[in-house]
């Protein structure tokens, strides 16, 4: 009679990286004979993945940090080591299993301007600690930086942006998740047209939301130049952003400038502002994603307009460029507040009085942040998260839900040791169905962003997923209400339209903007039972232009 | 704006990848001319060797 049997095998002192641990699972997965199988070093996140997975042993659950886990279940246990013996094999080729392969791999800066000496940009995304020497390095030969890696010490980040200041060198990041320069994706980020509208963020998902609506209402997008978060903190105190707001106002096809951050701190406003007024002439859209709205100071009022939310900015600054593709715009990407209201009532009509809770699955971390500034003030201010506005209402463990719960799986209690949730869809999977088993939950929302560098077919990975939770839900007499926000164009590797459909096909509603959705999901949570006073007013803090 | 970020818009870009190769495929993608740098953390000498060769040297 055949067992399956599972396995766990630790290569003590192994290192692959996330990426090609994903990959070779993959591959391990489609071999003869097994179940399921994960490449993963042994993190305390990923073995905790593997216990869901009912893919933990002794064996795995003994190994550290440091030490690759090999897990297999197989059908049979007389096929393991014929399956072992391949995947080791798989294990040990040399770790570029990429396609396209690397034509040459290059191991030092030095070699590799030998091979191309007129570099102009380099992608950094190596440990924090050791980007210091690299980054001067390659400053000092007069080559800009995206700087993708985090846990840059800030002392680092301060001396290298001074360094690539003085010199008139760029260093987006450290932690950029996205650039856009020269209608080119760096890192994470969309393929939108090119245009008139320059950006400056701090914020990751938050510049692919806004150039991907920018893209949609049919302009374009100059430079996106991703700053990092910490940049508009005092510790650093807006150099790269000043650098960049200068850049852009020179830029000739530049015509208005948008800043998208978290609110900055004061001493940096001030000084942005001051910029602003002193050496700039273009006109901006400012999105600071805070609790309250920035009012721009008188003198700047003209030119300097300011919203609370991405949805509302990207309207806003199409608005200022064009204001017959605003109004058209305006029409696809929202609604107005009596057909969200009546959206809200159809979609609510078959949940159950206990079934009162929201669950947030966010892949993007902005993405997450502006859909708790509006859940703080349509749901309240007791919605929990592993990253909340407020810690007070920080969830005890991340892995579990309470009540309203938001969570960010780009956090690192998700991906130590793993790669980003919007590569590899497993831990969103997992909690996808765990959330459907509640019985008081009543929306479950999700972005699913796309662009180069994210999943290949992220709706299509997440589809079991989807289809189990609606089975489970559907099994004890209940309907979980879905909804999704795709944050990409037709013209990425994924195409937005397909991956749209997709989910329409699954009985998830989607949405144009990820505000919309956060919006939509809280008046369906609330059955809509929010004063018409405080709707219409948050509706055109957050919606409206 | 610095005459280095002036170029910088105005050339095609050439780029060094240092550390995950996804990003230098989805610059190869594009049509970006990349170049793949394969980054190894720097050996941990034991304190004591370090020492000795710090000496040395």
């Amino acid at each position: 009679m055949r067992m399956e049997t599972v396995k766990n095998i630790v290569k003590t002192n192994l290192f692959r990286d996330s990426l090609q641990l994903m990959q070779l699972s993959e591959e391990a997965k489609k071999l003869d004979g097994v179940v399921d199988a994960a490449l993963v070093m042994g993190t305390t996140t990923n073995k905790e993945i593997l216990e869901k997975l009912n893919l933990l042993t002794d064996e795995g659950k003994a190994a550290t940090a440091n030490d690759l886990i090999l897990a297999i279940r197989a059908k049979d246990e007389s096929l393991l080591p014929r399956i072992v013996s391949i995947i080791e094999e798989m294990l040990m080729k040399p770790p570029t299993i990429l396609q396209p392969a690397v034509d040459k791999m290059h191991f030092s800066v030095e070699a590799a301007l030998e091979a191309m000496p007129d570099i102009n940009l380099a992608v950094v995304s190596i440990p924090g600690r050791y980007v210091k020497e690299v980054a001067l390095k390659l400053l000092e030969k007069g080559i800009h930086i995206h700087l993708f890696s985090d846990h840059v010490p800030v002392e680092d980040e301060v001396e290298i942006k001074r360094y690539a200041s003085e010199r008139g060198l760029l260093v987006l990041g450290p932690g950029a998740g996205t650039s856009i320069i020269n209608g080119k994706a760096i890192a994470f980020a969309n393929k939108v047209r090119r245009g008139a509208v320059g950006i400056v963020a701090a914020a990751g998902t938050g510049l692919q939301e806004v150039s991907v609506l920018i893209d949609k209402a049919g302009l374009g997008v100059s430079q996106g130049l991703g700053v990092g978060g910490n940049d508009v903190k005092e510790s650093v105190g807006g150099i790269m952003t000043l650098d960049c707001i200068r850049s852009l106002e020179a830029d000739e096809e530049t015509k208005s400038i948008m800043i998208v951050s978290k609110p900055p701190d004061d001493s940096v406003l001030k000084k942005v502002v001051k910029f602003i007024e002193e050496e700039t002439r273009k006109p901006f859209v400012l999105c600071f994603l805070g609790t309250k709205r920035y009012i721009p100071p008188k003198k700047l009022a003209k030119r300097m307009h300011s919203y609370r939310s991405l949805h509302a900015a990207a309207l806003g600054m199409v608005k200022l460029i064009d204001p017959e593709k605003y109004k058209i715009a305006k029409s696809d990407i929202s609604l107005k507040l009596s057909e969200l209201k009546k959206l809200c009532k159809k979609l609510s009509g078959n949940l159950k009085p206990n079934q009162r809770y929201l669950r947030a699955l966010y892949t993007g971390g902005t993405l997450m942040y502006e859909s708790l500034l509006i859940y703080r003030e349509l749901l309240g201010k007791d919605v929990y998260s592993n990253s909340p506005l407020d810690l007070k209402y920080k969830l005890e463990d991340s892995y579990k839900s309470y009540m309203n719960t938001v969570v960010d799986l780009g956090e690192e209690e998700f991906t130590a040791g793993r790669a980003h949730p919007m590569i590899d869809p497993t831990i969103r999977k997992l909690r996808l169905v765990e959330e459907a088993k509640d019985p008081e939950v009543a929306v479950i929302t999700m972005d699913f962003v796309l662009g180069y560098g994210a999943h290949n077919d992220p709706v299509g990975a997440m589809q079991d997923a989807i289809i189990e939770a609606k089975r489970l839900a559907e099994s004890n007499s209940r309907e979980i209400i879905m909804m999704a926000h795709v944050c990409g164009t037709d013209a990425d590797p994924q195409n937005s339209s397909i991956q749209e459909e997709k989910l329409r096909s699954l009985g998830v509603t989607v949405f144009p903007t990820n505000a919309l959705m956060a919006f939509a999901s809280a008046l369906v949570v609330k059955r809509c039972k929010i004063s018409d006073e405080k709707l219409k007013k948050m509706y055109n803090e957050f919606l409206n232009v | 704006m610095s005459e280095k970020i002036k170029k910088l818009f105005r050339e095609e870009l050439k780029i060094a990848n240092i550390g995950l190769e996804i990003f230098y495929r989805s610059l190869k993608d594009q049509g970006v001319e990349a170049i793949q740098i394969n980054w190894q953390p720097p050996p941990s000498l034991e304190k004591g060797l370090k020492e000795k060769l710090d000496k040395l040297l």
